[in-house]
């Protein structure tokens, strides 16, 4: 009965159009982003923003993604194409809702990322779904060894048929969740995001026709990948290689890691080099390493591209199926973005090669995470809170880097302290900058930061970092950035990531900094003064590394 | 002898002045250059001679002004400028870096060499002192006192003019800062000192000491200044005291401005706002869109039922503000806007601006880029020959070349090309304007699109059209809209609390003590303001949320007192707000209130404008020309009439196609539009049934 709806053909439309309808779109996903977030319940959406928002065509390309984390399009990339492998669109309603979070058979890219999709439905016909994305604060203190230790896999199912909810679904999906009341309130926020988008994606389309609007959905990726095009073009034909290295509490040994960039004409290819597939949650899918290609690219060709599917036509990107940056079941995967933090910084580095002015240094390379879990003391039910915490982003060519920032695929704002603590029995004494732990040179590496958690109850904590063995890169004669680490108060013992904190005891995470660019004997005096003066590095870094007496 | 109340906008390139005649009801307007260095010149210099054209007394001009309001753009200066004072910062233990952590996010997502806004106080002035509260209220570790004297004493040593304290929980429990800040007034008693708990009681730690940091360093700027024009005003014979539009559209005086200036970074444009209200209350349009477009910006807000809704946080220039500002939306957009081909080939516009040098194409002062004016210029809906009432000729053939180029590249035609060019910078205007009403859940074809400023009257119709408006409102003097509305207004301050209480009949008594609280502080202001007892109004509000939530829903207090059944009709009024804007409400949450907000309102006689006789309507007496205009809906030119506005009589109309010429505007009115001059010389222009 229902079918898809057919874009105007895109040269019928003219450029102003175009350009209107663009940000119409633009709007759309901005506005269901916003309800998303202020009718949320949990820390982790409603403050920490971990969430993004989409349209999507009826043929499951991008119409357009709202600017909130970059790595979260791995998880919608695959998404629609999966919903209409498992179901008819003959057999779709207006009102259905699919909830998916699998790597493996939804197009996720680890367990915690929620999405709910909603077809839209214009005169009986299927013309584009609004989609969103929430990073539940929930399957933790779990295992790593592969995925089905991770938490609760769902493939697109609907959680709303016709407009009615499906509670059977939704029950078993709460019954694997530790914080169930919280999920409740957070999937009603999805729902309200959802409905917004699929009024406003209506309302478009009666003023412009449905045709008219999915013909410039068209013609914005046709534009986004002229855009793109004409930057890799503009680049000198090559090729270039880059290798480093990952580690982190999970795996034993440093694993090399590296790739191979090649640009001819107006392509460009990335083929990367990894080991094999891991018994720890470090692996990348498929989706989640071309959602970091695509963000990296992007931000080094030309940062204003459209964010829809236009910009991927002209690269290629190829990693051994099995390998760590190409995983398959049942790989774990929930710590992925340690990876696609190095795989960003991996393409920088073999792109500093050619443009070395448009790219920066190494960043701290790392999303640095804290988990934590236990029993309220008023009424014994489990509370589970993760933070993520910034550090250094790398040095420009003619610029410091900045300090104790998200960088690369996460975006993620900080819980303020008092938010964070009449929410959960935890205190957070310190917050802080790290004194020499951006890498030396004419441009200072970013730093890190240092976050001192307290807690007031009992509880377990597990932490997820990296750069705690090697160092962020500088380039061109610059010094690496300062190590991450965790740092435990006197009765905490890690093991491996995880500890118990009785009350009163305390930890801190440390993240890392990030790479320096140019040569340290270059820096402007007054610089190293300043930074001197500030604190920012010490006197021994002023007199070694610059030379800087007193 | 007349009484005159004195309204005075001043602005980045001038500074506009209002003068109105209480008794006799006359309206008199000036304008002079503005004189950025200090801006307190511009404006007594547009007292002086503004009165001189209407007063009698020459040695003391400003005597018989009974009434002195202005708005100002000091702050907003100060900040975008970086020019504040050196500022020193005192925090908790282990919090001194927030200030440049901020929510830890980058400047922009993707762009790899954007930075962050300058932190306005250095880490070396960034000093701790051990003391710690908890979120209960619990001191978890007392101020070190020693610590705290010899922090102020390093900075003392430093240097600074202001400082600023704000420590975690200080809105719940001030005491650590209220110590701060005696010492700090005994070793610094010449700095402007400014604290969390006095500046921006409410929860966020990085958001309240962003605010107050800003507030420090404006203050030492923001009180030079009132020292500065003070005296000047006084010195022209004035005798009543000053008084400023704040961010929230409320009117104040001097030194409750000069204790908060943050509260002041959107005086320029909330005057604005102040007028269109004014003016459309007076029109009798209570729902209206406000469209104030100049040469680089365009501010739009929106009123409904005659009031703009109030932000309670808002970041200006980079930085976050929590103060009540109104809600008002900027866009890098204006007449000076350049036109551009981007490299994947699609016709962009702005943000950068021609600016006022060189100016558009058509000025002929060096620009070769085309601006949004030149367009107007090639499809002559702005007069092709001159400009400014015949002050400022222009080069049209110019301005044809310009655009011209961009369509050879599009492989279009010239008109289209110009048409287009307007069509960018519409749908720009239009995305800010649903950022403020659609997004807000307000249907923007329920408003009157308001259009001053500039260019605002040239572009209102076609935006209108593409937001399907059907009414345009052009004020008579749309150029000194704002001057005008610092006449037409109340004064007017908010107060707030955050306290979090279950919306329970329960808590009755306790809203009820936090509301009298509050009205009690109304009532101090009234007093400083010295508004009589029968012109003071308070109005009352909760901001309400589902226990889990952070973000609030304004709910409206029924008048009365505080009962157990003001406490079920809040809950009601939250779950309708609720399901309005979210799609559903449910019982499965607890509602909490948030924060308490009582506004004050001083009513203040007010400038009335006189309703003109109806001049019949015939408008043709008013035309002084014609010329062919280009027009979409044609495609071709179409040889218009032109209106001069002066002309124009109540109740006079006339059909689309026209244009209508006044000093400082242009009007168009498109085909399928008719105008009408209402009593009060408004432009109304509706779409035709």
């Amino acid at each position: 009965m229902n079918q898809v709806a057919d874009p105007a053909r895109a040269g019928n439309l003219d450029p102003i159009t175009i350009e209107v309808i663009g940000a119409a779109l633009a709007s759309i996903v901005d506005e269901t982003g916003e309800t998303l977030i202020r009718a949320s319940h949990s820390t982790n959406i409603k403050e920490r923003r971990d969430c993004s928002t989409a349209l999507f065509n009826a043929a499951g390309e991008t119409l357009c993604q709202a600017e909130h984390i970059p790595i979260h399009l791995g998880s919608f990339i695959d998404l629609v194409p999966h919903i209409m492998r498992r179901y008819r669109v003959e057999d779709m309603r207006p009102g259905d809702a699919f909830i998916g979070n699998d790597a493996y058979s939804g197009g996720g890219t680890h367990l915690p990322d929620i999405v709910l999709a909603e077809p839209i439905f214009i005169d009986d016909r299927l013309a584009a779904w609004t989609v969103n994305l929430a990073h539940h604060a929930d399957f933790v203190d779990r295992g790593h060894a592969h995925i089905y230790q991770e938490g609760l896999r769902i493939p697109p199912v609907r959680l709303y048929r016709a407009g009615e909810l499906q509670s059977d679904v939704q029950d078993l999906i709460l019954l694997n969740c530790q914080v169930p009341a919280e999920r409740l309130s957070d999937l009603r926020a999805q729902m309200a995001a959802n409905r917004v988008g699929v009024q406003r994606f209506r309302a478009l389309a009666a003023k412009y026709g449905t045709g008219t609007v999915l013909g410039a959905g068209e013609a914005l990726m046709d534009y986004a990948e002229r855009k793109m095009r004409a930057a890799i073009a503009a680049l000198p034909d090559g090729t270039w290689r880059f290798a480093d290295v990952f580690d982190n509490e999970e795996v034993a040994e440093a694993l090399p890691l590296s790739v191979e960039v090649t640009v001819k004409g107006d392509q460009m290819w990335l083929a990367f080099d990894a080991p094999d597939q891991l018994r720890a949650g470090v692996n990348m899918t498929y989706t989640a390493l071309l959602a970091t290609v695509y963000y990296v690219v992007k931000s080094v060709l030309d940062p204003g591209i459209l964010p829809n599917a236009g910009l991927a036509r002209p690269l290629t990107v190829t990693a051994r199926e099995g390998s760590l940056l190409n995983c398959k079941h049942p790989a774990a995967v929930n710590g992925r973005l340690q990876t696609c933090q190095r795989v960003a910084d991996l393409v920088l580095g073999a792109l500093a090669q050619a443009i070395p002015e448009r790219v920066m240094a190494c960043s701290n390379s790392a999303c640095t995470v804290a988990y934590f879990i236990g029993e309220r003391p008023e009424n014994g039910k489990l509370w589970v809170y993760l933070e993520t915490i910034g550090g250094g982003s790398g040095a420009r060519a003619d610029k410091d880097g900045l300090d104790g920032v998200h960088v690369h695929t996460t975006n993620t704002s900080n819980l303020p302290v008092e938010a964070l603590e009449p929410e959960y029995p935890l205190l957070v004494s310190r917050y802080e900058l790290v004194a020499d732990s951006g890498g030396v040179g004419q441009f200072r590496g970013g730093m890190g930061l240092r976050r001192v958690y307290q807690a007031t109850h009992e509880c377990r904590v597990r932490v997820d970092l990296s750069r705690q063995r090697s160092q962020s890169w500088g380039l061109f004669g610059a010094g690496p950035g300062a190590h991450g680490k965790v740092e435990a108060g006197p009765g905490v013992t890690f093991n491996g990531d995880s500890a118990v904190l009785k009350p009163g005891q305390w930890f801190a995470l440390v993240t890392p900094g990030a790479g320096g660019f140019g040569p340290p004997a270059k820096r402007d005096r007054a610089a190293v003064a300043r930074d001197l003066a500030e604190g920012v590095i010490t006197s021994a870094t002023a007199r070694e590394a610059y030379r800087r007496d007193g | 002898m007349s009484q005159w109340r004195v309204g005075v906008d001043s602005g980045g390139t001038f500074t506009d002045i209002c003068l109105f005649d209480s008794r006799a009801g006359r309206v008199e307007v000036w304008k002079v250059a503005s004189t950025p260095d200090d801006p307190s010149r511009g404006i007594a210099q547009a007292v002086e001679e503004g009165m001189r054209r209407v007063a009698s007394d020459t040695e003391r001009p400003a005597a018989a002004v009974v009434y002195f309001g202005h708005g100002t753009t000091v702050a907003t200066n100060a900040l975008i400028q970086h020019r504040g004072v050196k500022t020193g910062l005192i925090t908790t233990d282990g919090f001194r870096d927030l200030l440049e952590i901020g929510r830890q996010k980058r400047p922009d997502l993707y762009d790899l060499h954007a930075d962050k806004p300058l932190t306005l106080v250095p880490r070396d002035l960034r000093l701790e002192v051990p003391e710690r509260v908890r979120h209960t209220g619990e001191i978890d570790r007392p101020l070190d006192e020693e610590r705290m004297r010899a922090a102020a004493r390093d900075l003392k040593v430093a240097g600074v003019r202001a400082v600023a304290v704000s420590f975690l929980y200080g809105f719940v429990r001030p005491e650590h800062e209220k110590r701060a800040v005696e010492i700090l007034r005994e070793e610094l008693p010449d700095a402007f000192i400014s604290a969390g708990h006095e500046v921006a009681p409410e929860f966020r730690e990085y958001e309240r000491l962003s605010t107050v940091v800003l507030n420090a360093y404006l203050g030492p700027v923001m009180e030079g200044y009132v020292r500065n024009l003070s005296p000047r005003l006084e010195g022209l014979g004035m005798t009543v005291a000053p008084h400023l539009t704040q961010s929230n559209g409320g009117v104040i005086g001097f030194s409750t401005a000069a204790d908060l200036p943050v509260r002041t970074v959107l005086s320029g444009p909330s005057t604005g706002v102040v007028g269109a209200q004014a003016i459309g209350a007076l029109a009798g349009f209570d729902d209206l869109i406000t469209f104030d477009m100049g040469g680089t910006s365009t501010d739009v807000a929106l009123l409904q039922g005659g009031r703009c809704g109030l932000a309670t946080e808002a970041t200006v220039h980079g930085y976050p503000i929590k103060a009540p500002m109104l809600d008002i939306h900027t866009v890098g957009a204006g007449g000076g806007s350049i036109a551009y081909i981007d490299a994947g080939g699609l016709l962009k516009v702005g943000p950068r601006s021609s600016g006022a040098d060189p100016g558009p194409v058509c000025y002929d002062k060096g620009n070769s880029e085309p601006a949004v004016t030149d367009a107007n210029v090639v499809l002559q809906t702005l007069n092709p020959q001159h400009l400014l009432g015949g002050r400022m000729p222009i080069r049209q053939d110019l301005a044809k070349a310009a655009v011209g180029r961009l369509a050879d590249q599009l492989g279009l035609g010239l008109m289209e090309t110009a048409q287009g060019i307007l069509s960018v910078v519409t749908g720009n205007m239009a995305r800010a304007i649903r950022v403020i009403s659609v997004q807000r859940g307000h249907d923007p074809r329920d408003y009157t699109l308001m259009a001053f400023g500039g260019a605002g009257p040239l572009h209102a119709a076609r935006l209108a059209r593409e937001l399907e408006i059907g009414r345009v409102l052009v004020p008579a003097n749309p150029g000194i809209l704002c001057a005008m509305g610092l006449l037409m207004t109340d004064l007017r301050a908010d107060f707030s609390v955050t306290r979090l209480l279950p919306a329970a009949e329960r808590s009755a008594d306790a809203v009820a003590a936090a509301f009298a609280a509050l009205e009690e502080r109304a009532e101090r202001w009234f007093e400083r303001e010295s508004i009589a007892v029968p012109a003071r109004r308070l109005v009352r509000s909760v901001d309400m949320r589902y226990h889990g939530q952070n973000y609030e829903l304004s709910v409206p207090v029924p008048a009365g007192a505080i009962t157990q059944a003001t406490m079920r009709a809040l809950a009601a009024g939250f779950a309708d707000a609720h399901r309005q804007r979210y799609g559903f409400a449910t019982d499965d949450d607890p509602v909490q209130l948030v924060t308490l907000r009582v506004e004050a309102i001083g009513v203040v006689q007010k400038a009335e404008l006189k309703a003109q006789p109806d001049g019949g309507p015939d408008a043709s007496a008013a035309i002084v020309g014609r010329r062919p205009v280009w027009l979409p809906e044609a495609g071709d030119f179409v040889a218009t009439p032109i209106y001069a506005r002066e002309a124009l009589r109540a109740g006079n109309r006339f059909a689309g196609p026209a244009v209508v010429e006044q000093m400082d505007a242009t009007t168009l009115v498109p085909p399928g539009m008719t105008a009408r001059v209402d009593a009060w010389l408004n432009l109304v222009l509706e779409t035709a049934a």
